[in-house]
């Protein structure tokens, strides 16, 4: 075997050599053989004579040489390449027409492919990432929701099924005294064992343990690799320092690896692939009995052999012992386990498969495109193929060679796609929402390079066997017969052709009615009334150092006096501050007991709390529907009030008037813990993708229960853009120099941000739905003017009988229209049934959507018969002299 | 006279190839010479099955070839033997020897 391998290598590679060798052996038996013919007596000249009619001929023995040595196949194969090649240049349009088209299509199945072989094929950039899962709580009203960290140690303390069970939340830091001015950095509190549950490991010093979830021990931070270098000149001796952060000395305890990758949280959540900069300790305070507080995210590790199931029903088992144990009754609260890897990817997952559906097909439409292209001109070159089969070639090599030429035009496709793709997935990246997981990982990698391989050679193979094998089963002696006009023999491939055309309008139809759907889905979504204002809004985010900002008076008294401040720089309209900015994640949910009213059970009366300054309202544009917005007034000591949602009045006072109506968050309230309720305001969309608004109301920014220490801060003005951003930080920085303003960033920004995957879902089927009706035409017209060019003589007589222009024109769109209403029809009943998988993809709008469908309809029959209107008029030329003459 | 010659079929050329190099290293000619010789000229196996044939027994690991000095002192390849076509000559003049004996057999009995 190895052998024979070698053998075949060399007779390939050192071809010269082995010629020559070759060459020199069969001359020196011609000229043995000359010798023993002069030995019997013969003359040089009747010797030579002798040996070469004793010979043969040599090239012919060569050439069985050649064919013994077992390169004949290859010798073929490069054969048939440069005959392809031939066959190519010898058409150039063709072949450009044909490559570009290819290349488009394989370009962007290739764009697609590397979007997806980075976000869905390739793992977690974690150590065995399948035995990650995440730790949620979930609800009838929240399917996912935060823990309690009390509840999660006793997670922890019970469980068999983890490796290492660890808890994290989002808390940002702000660092000074590093090397540049103070800086707010993205930071989370993670309990111990947080990167052993991650499989990862400091570069410097070493992870948290469980002393520091102890209060008081928890000043001790890790570092993020960016950090180490970019703030501290990656100083060797880091660990073991002390730093500032949030004016308080944390020691470093360690360095993580550049790549370590934030797993992704669902409350507060970081973009994906952004980098977190420090992890802090997260310390178990208060109350150890009191559970009602949910804010930490669990994440674990599990054990060999545990799957996520076999964890959750643990962990459900456990939390309803604490219950027992607290005495609490029975809640419809259970704890979910949910596979890492889902929580990463499951939400985009399946847009990016209905994206690969579509490339695929605009694929297929090429396909079917190049099938034409090919089985037209293979008609043409019948004659051709019919003499060459006359002359002996068998069919097989024959299919072969028509084979070489289609893999070759697929091949160079492939290639120039591959290009195109490159410089797309830069495209497609810069479209991608910003929460879109793992974007930053989007690259052509060698996964992408194998993929574009394939497919172009399945594609190659795809639209080249049919025309190849139709054009082998010509029959050489009607083919030579008929001197290259052809009319019978054509049926069967005209047949051909107009299934291919078929086929190529109706899956240009499923594309177009993906898109419509999707395009009506996004202007409904852009329609919907956000609740607010976005124009001329300016939002940023403060920290307030708790370890300065001791007190509730303190904080207040910052952002009252920050708030007036910024309302007098000219210019601004309205300045507030909140504890919250709409669909930035933001989520605190507490359960309330209304005055003279009791909640049904297991559904207890509930809503996001936020809090707000007085002019936060005014500056983000909610509208005040009952009673007043905050004042100055609202402060300690007075009558103490909140604003509610439109939501929250009707779904628990519907019918009321609810101003004056009271609310408590105390199970046995005194007098002074009611609020009174002034204000009801508009509902502000919870998520931009949908018109739910939760029940939910605001606090006064001065008689809150808690100290908010960060806040958003609203600035709606009229001023130039770049100088109200640095005006604000000037504001800011007048009040205390060591604070940071992070986050700033206009409100329409936000909103036009907040479309992005239904705008990316959009404008690439989008995209891909033009392609495919671009090819679908360019096919259409293709058949179209070859069966014109075959019925010209028709034409021709019948204008002789005096048929006018338009009835010849009506002839040739009568036969596109069967071609077309055929194709339109089909592809509407497949759309029918494929755009269900859409279902959750788009909003407000019925995968069978009327308008859409009739829409794309009659645009597809427009589109199709213009492609055939031009040779319909070059029909009306047909010469009926011309035309009887080659009769 | 004119003497009658046989046309070979293909797997016999290789048998005849084999072992006349059982003999010892030969080049092209020589083997062919050889065959035609030892059969008094009734075998003869055309060129344009000769040297296919040896580049397919090469190929196959039987033969190998290497080039030498011929006794006219000109450069020829010469072929010998490997010991997987010693064992191929074996094997082959066995089931030669068995399918000419029962071909016989029943020529002379039926």
């Amino acid at each position: 075997m190895l052998n024979d391998l070698l053998y075949r290598m060399r007779a390939l590679f050192r071809r010269n050599v082995v010629e020559t060798e070759l060459n020199e052996e069969i001359r020196f038996h011609f000229d043995r053989e000359v010798e023993k013919y002069k030995k019997q007596g013969m003359t040089d000249e009747e010797a030579r004579r002798s040996a070469r009619l004793a010979f043969g001929g040599d090239e012919q023995v060569k050439e069985d040489c050649r064919e013994a040595r077992g390169t004949g196949l290859i010798d073929t194969g490069v054969q048939d390449l440069r005959y392809a090649q031939r066959q190519l240049w010898s058409n150039p349009s063709f072949a450009v027409v044909i490559i570009l088209t290819m290349a488009l299509s394989i370009g962007a199945n290739s764009a697609i492919f590397s979007v997806i072989s980075s976000v869905l094929i390739k793992s977690l950039p974690y150590p065995e990432p399948e035995k990650i899962v995440r730790v949620f709580l979930t609800s009838n009203i929240y399917p996912k929701f935060p823990l309690n960290p009390f509840d999660f140690r006793d997670y922890r303390t019970h469980s068999k099924s983890f490796d290492s069970l660890a808890a994290f939340s989002r808390g940002d830091m702000q660092l000074s005294g590093g090397s540049t001015e103070p800086v707010r950095l993205h930071g989370f509190r993670i309990t111990s064992g947080f990167f052993r549950v991650l499989g990862l490991h400091p570069q410097l010093g070493r992870e948290f343990d469980v002393k520091v979830e102890t209060p008081g021990n928890g000043l001790q931070v890790i570092l993020s690799d960016r950090v180490w270098r970019s703030q501290f000149g990656a100083a060797p001796d880091i660990v073991g320092r002390k730093i500032t952060l949030n004016a308080q000395p944390f020691t470093v305890v360690g360095v993580m690896p550049a790549g370590t990758e934030h797993p992704g949280n669902e409350y507060r959540s970081l973009a994906y692939g952004e980098d977190v900069d420090l992890w802090w300790p997260f310390t178990f305070e208060g109350d150890p009995t009191r559970r009602g507080a949910h804010y930490i995210e669990g994440i674990g590790r599990l054990k060999d052999g545990v799957t996520a199931e076999q964890a959750q029903s643990e962990l459900s088992a456990i939390m309803t012992q604490i219950a027992r144990d607290l005495g609490q009754g029975k809640s419809d609260w259970q704890v979910m386990v949910i596979p890492l890897y889902r929580e990463v990817v499951g939400s985009s997952q399946r847009m990016l498969l209905v994206l690969l559906g579509a490339v695929g097909i605009v694929l297929l439409i090429a396909c079917a495109n190049a099938a034409n292209l090919l089985l037209a001109r293979a008609a043409t070159r019948q004659r051709e193929i019919a003499v060459r089969l006359a002359l002996g070639a068998s069919r097989s090599r024959l299919v072969r060679q028509l084979l070489t030429e289609s893999l070759l035009i697929a091949l160079a496709g492939g290639a120039l796609g591959l290009g195109m793709a490159a410089g797309g997935v830069k495209a497609l990246v810069s479209l991608l929402p910003a929460d879109f997981p793992r974007a930053h990982e989007i690259h052509v990698s060698a996964p992408v390079f194998a993929f574009t391989f394939l497919v172009s050679a399945a594609t190659g193979i795809l639209f080249g066997l049919i025309p190849a094998i139709q054009a082998s089963r010509i029959d050489p002696r009607q083919g030579l017969h008929e001197g290259g006009r052809t009319s019978t023999g054509t049926g069967r491939l005209s047949r051909l052709r107009n299934a291919l055309v078929v086929s190529e309008v109706s899956l240009a139809c499923v594309l177009l009615i993906g898109a419509g759907l999707m395009l009506r889905s996004l202007l409904n979504l852009i329609h919907l009334d956000p609740g607010f204002r976005e124009e001329h809004v300016l939002t940023a985010s403060v920290s307030l150092p708790g370890a300065e900002y001791k007190t509730e008076a303190v904080v207040g008294r910052f952002y009252d006096t920050l708030t007036t401040n910024l309302a007098s720089i000219p210019g601004v309209e309205a300045a507030g501050a909140g504890s919250d900015l709409p669909w930035t994640g933001y989520d605190d949910n507490t359960s309330l007991n209304i005055e003279g009213k009791q909640a049904p059970p297991h559904d207890e009366f509930h809503a996001r709390y936020h809090v707000a300054t007085p002019d936060y309202f005014r500056a983000l544009g909610i509208p005040l529907l009952r009673g007043r917005f905050f004042t100055a007034g609202d402060k300690p000591g007075t009558q103490r009030v909140v604003i509610i949602n439109h939501a929250m009045a009707q779904k628990y006072w519907p019918g009321e008037d609810v101003v004056g109506k009271r609310v408590t968050w105390d199970d046995h309230p005194k007098e002074t813990d009611w609020f009174r309720i002034v204000g009801v305001v508009g509902d502000v969309k919870d998520k931009p993708s949908s018109a739910d608004t939760e029940p939910a109301f605001w606090w006064a920014d001065l008689q809150q229960p808690f100290t908010s220490t960060d806040m958003s801060l609203v600035v709606r003005s009229t001023a130039d853009p770049q100088t109200l951003a640095e005006a604000v930080r000037n504001e800011v920085r007048r009040l205390d120099p060591a604070l940071a303003v992070a986050d700033v960033a206009w409100m329409d920004e936000i909103v036009y941000g907040s479309v992005a995957t239904p705008r990316f879902a959009f404008v690439l089927v989008g995209m891909f739905a033009g392609l495919a009706i671009l090819l679908a035409a360019i096919g259409t017209y293709g058949v179209i003017s070859y069966s014109v060019s075959q019925r010209t003589p028709e034409f021709g007589l019948r204008m002789a009988l005096g048929a006018q222009r338009l009835d010849v024109i009506r002839l040739v769109l009568a036969q596109a229209a069967g071609l077309v209403l055929t194709g339109t029809v089909l592809g509407l009943l497949l759309a029918l049934t494929l755009a269900r998988v859409l279902k959750n993809l788009i909003y407000e709008v019925s995968p069978a959507d009327p308008l859409t469908f009739g829409a794309v309809g009659l645009m597809v029959i427009a589109i199709a018969v213009l492609a055939c209107y031009i040779p319909a008029r070059k029909a009306t030329k047909a010469d009926p002299m011309i035309a009887l003459r080659a009769e | 006279m004119e003497l009658q010659r046989i046309d070979l079929p293909q797997g016999t050329v290789d048998l005849l190839i084999l072992r006349t190099l059982s003999a010892g290293p030969q080049h092209g000619w020589a083997i062919s010479e050889r065959v035609q010789q030892v059969s008094s000229d009734v075998l003869r196996i055309q060129q344009g099955s000769l040297y296919p044939a040896l580049h397919r027994l090469e190929r196959r690991g039987l033969i190998k070839a290497r080039w030498g000095a011929s006794d006219n002192n000109r450069r020829a390849k010469y072929y010998e033997l490997t010991r997987a076509g010693q064992k191929q000559l074996e094997v082959e003049t066995d089931s030669w020897l068995k399918l000419t004996a029962a071909v016989a057999q029943i020529l002379e009995n039926v």
